[in-house]
């Protein structure tokens, strides 16, 4: 897990190139970093709320979730866009496509799966269902049983 | 009784369907170990000693007789032809081959019956008091949100991936048959002073090597901000709860690091900003509906002049296994599947089938699972309580243990479980050789003895009146004695009697401890309130002089 690089970059839904800071990084410097347009990665335990007064200077977010077994990003990205209404795209990085469900419904707009996972058919792991239970960030489009 | 509709048995198909792709891939090596073992989980499956285990949800403990045959049929099928009923209300089949597991569930899906998150880092089957809906007394009927909120924590996306596992328990009764306070969560419906419904919460109880109590997070939460009340706990669990330490993965160890009244601040503050979504109001018209379904499905009968049979071991059965109904001329009646020297809770195939049969027959078809690992069939009619105890009978049913010393939970122990310590089963046999005496158990009276095999506690003995915690000493098995635990009136953890207590004399410890019970009850009091009354030390004399 270690050995996998995080993006210094990302491109945006008008095709820009982003670049990245770390969660420390922006808290660090904020003032500045909000009037470069740069996007910022959060780990997992990374306190989200922290950066919840400058959202709407921040371009992009991305939520790494690598580490399988490590719910936190999906709080994250829920408190990001249902909560806060953060108005960029929320990337999931480093995605598993065994989770990309969980992801998609927490309010993740785009993801980008690991290398491990080329050649899978994505559409059939992120929308597997026809029916869900709850209300979440992004009902998918399902059928809403509760 | 409640069903689940086309659209929910569609779910449980595609549910099915995910997971045998993933299965597929992991047995071609294109999902590592981990995180097959994460998704398994999450469909009931372990890896056991000896093979593979598989956990199917019992949802808050109610069965109808056809879900019970496609169980028994499972067994057949899948299994060396029984299952084992457990702790949490649920039923597991401990010899499953892993390339089968796909039909197995597919098998069970036309019945409404599915393993989701029985295991896991998840919202795990919620539980209730098996005799919900029956009883006078009763502040409100916990089923119908039983159901509601194990909706909707099915498949949550924001609640799948938690820190550790997540057990609720749900109470309507004045008497708590759940044990709510030593879940992660549980939930007690009340009224306010202006009779209005709610739930007092309570969070971070657990048992394992730091049982604790749950402290009480709010005294009153109004049915419709249930919903969001429990999501904001589940919140601050998941974004604070500790991953870093394997043994501290529970909520238990968040709200002691926190304090309950910080941890309860920190939720509140979150639910501040939830409650009013309208998205997560607890939907009144859906609770409506589920009160009609799990409307009871007998009338009052007037059963003036009818005469019991009059037969000794029929009237000794009765009075341990039968109880009171709310509703006039009926019995709810308690079946012990305890056999000597089988696992407590174990049926074979050829038993579940008689059950549904006898259910069918006597119940309206429905049968509840319970923490005791018994069966109870909710709706007898007094008349006929004793037609049913003879088919009892005459299929070795008829244990009349129940609510005596003789009706020991068990966890399946080191013969079975690969995290045990100690054996299980084989000391509850030797306890129950000892105590064969029916005279002896009834004039003894309810009193529980649960042996869990390692500090994981599966079979709840920190709340049992005399509890056995099976653990290694110099490569020998020893018994570590808690006594006087409780759940039932209040919830009391067992104190600890002194040292461990090796296998070879585990059983004279016990018989000693019911003496000096015996010795010293004034009239009808119970072991709790002798223990309480009398304190450690005539026990320990006992034990240990």
């Amino acid at each position: 897990m270690d050995d996998i690089k995080n993006p210094t970059s990302l491109i945006n839904k008008d095709y820009e190139t982003i670049d990245l800071v770390t969660f420390e990084e922006w808290i660090e410097d904020s003032d500045k970093l909000s009037k470069l347009g740069v996007g910022v990665i959060l780990e997992p335990s990374n306190d989200v709320g922290l950066i919840k007064d400058k959202l709407d200077s921040i371009e992009l977010i991305a939520l790494d979730f690598r580490n399988f077994d490590d719910g936190r990003g999906y709080s994250q990205a829920y408190l990001l866009s249902k909560r806060w209404q953060f108005k960029g795209e929320i990337i999931g990085i480093n995605a598993h496509l065994d989770q990309l469900q969980f992801m998609i419904r927490s309010g993740i707009t785009r993801y980008q799966l690991l290398e491990s996972y080329e050649g899978f058919d994505e559409e059939d792991y992120s929308n597997g269902f026809s029916i869900c239970y709850q209300a979440a960030a992004n009902n998918s489009g399902l059928n809403l049983k509760y | 009784m409640y069903q689940y509709n086309a659209q929910d048995k569609q779910f449980l198909v595609e549910r099915v369907d995910q997971f045998e792709k993933q299965l597929k891939r992991h047995l071609a090596g294109e999902l590592d170990e981990s995180k097959f073992r994460s998704l398994r989980l999450r469909n009931g499956l372990y890896m056991e000693l000896h093979a593979h285990m598989l956990r199917i949800a019992i949802p808050y403990g109610i069965l109808s007789s056809d879900q019970l045959r496609a169980l028994a049929d499972v067994a057949d099928k899948y299994d060396r032809g029984f299952g084992h009923f457990t702790t949490r209300q649920n039923i597991q089949f401990n010899w499953i081959q892993l390339p089968e597991i796909a039909n197995l569930l597919r098998d069970l899906t036309d019945a409404g019956l599915h393993a989701i998150q029985t295991s896991g880092k998840a919202t795990r089957n919620i539980t209730a008091d098996p005799l919900s809906g029956l009883t006078e007394g009763e502040i409100e009927d916990a089923r119908p949100y039983c159901e509601l909120i194990r909706r909707w924590f099915n498949l949550h996306p924001e609640f799948s991936w938690l820190p550790g596992k997540f057990k609720i328990a749900i109470n309507g009764a004045k008497l708590d048959e759940t044990a709510l306070r030593i879940h992660d969560l549980g939930l007690r419906l009340v009224r306010n002073e202006k009779g209005e419904l709610g739930f007092s919460v309570f969070v971070g109880g657990g048992l394992g090597a730091a049982a604790m109590i749950g402290p009480e997070t709010a005294s009153f939460v109004p049915i419709v901000d249930i919903l969001s009340y429990l999501e904001s706990s589940l919140r601050i669990y998941n974004l604070k709860g500790r991953r870093d330490h394997q043994k501290k993965l529970r909520i238990k160890f968040l709200v002691r690091e926190l304090g309950a009244s910080e941890f309860s601040r920190l939720v509140d503050e979150d639910w501040q900003q939830t409650k009013d979504d309208p998205e997560l109001k607890l939907n009144l018209t859906e609770l409506e509906s589920l009160k009609k379904d799990f409307a009871l499905p007998i009338e009052p009968i007037n059963l003036d002049g009818f005469k019991e049979t009059v037969d000794f071991n029929y009237s000794i059965w009765k009075k341990n296994n039968v109880r009171s109904h709310k509703v006039l001329g009926h019995s709810i009646v308690n079946i012990s599947l305890t056999k000597l020297g089988a696992a407590p809770g174990d049926a074979t195939s050829e038993q579940m089938r008689i059950l549904a049969k006898l259910a069918d027959q006597f119940s309206s078809g429905e049968i509840r699972t319970t923490k005791r690992q018994t069966i109870v069939f909710p709706f007898v009619r007094k008349d006929q309580v004793f037609d049913l105890w003879k088919s009892l009978e005459q299929y070795g049913l008829s244990s009349p243990h129940q609510g005596t010393l003789a009706q020991i939970v068990a966890c399946p122990g080191r013969d079975y479980c690969d995290l045990a310590k100690a054996v299980s089963i084989p000391i509850a046999t030797r306890v129950q050789e000892r105590f064969n005496d029916m005279n002896k158990l009834l004039d003894i009276g309810d009193l529980n003895i649960n042996i869990s095999g390692c500090e994981n506690s599966c079979a709840h003995h920190h709340v049992a009146d005399i509890g056995l915690l099976g653990m290694q000493k110099n490569g020998e098995e020893y018994y570590q004695i808690t006594l006087a635990g409780e759940t039932l009136r209040e919830t009391h953890i067992g104190k600890k009697l002194g040292p461990s207590v090796s296998g070879e004399t585990i059983v004279d410890a016990v018989e000693n401890i019911v003496n000096v019970y015996i010795d010293n009850r004034q009239q009808e009091e119970k072991f709790t309130d002798v223990f309480k009354r009398i304190g450690v030390i005539p026990f320990k004399e006992k034990v240990y002089g």
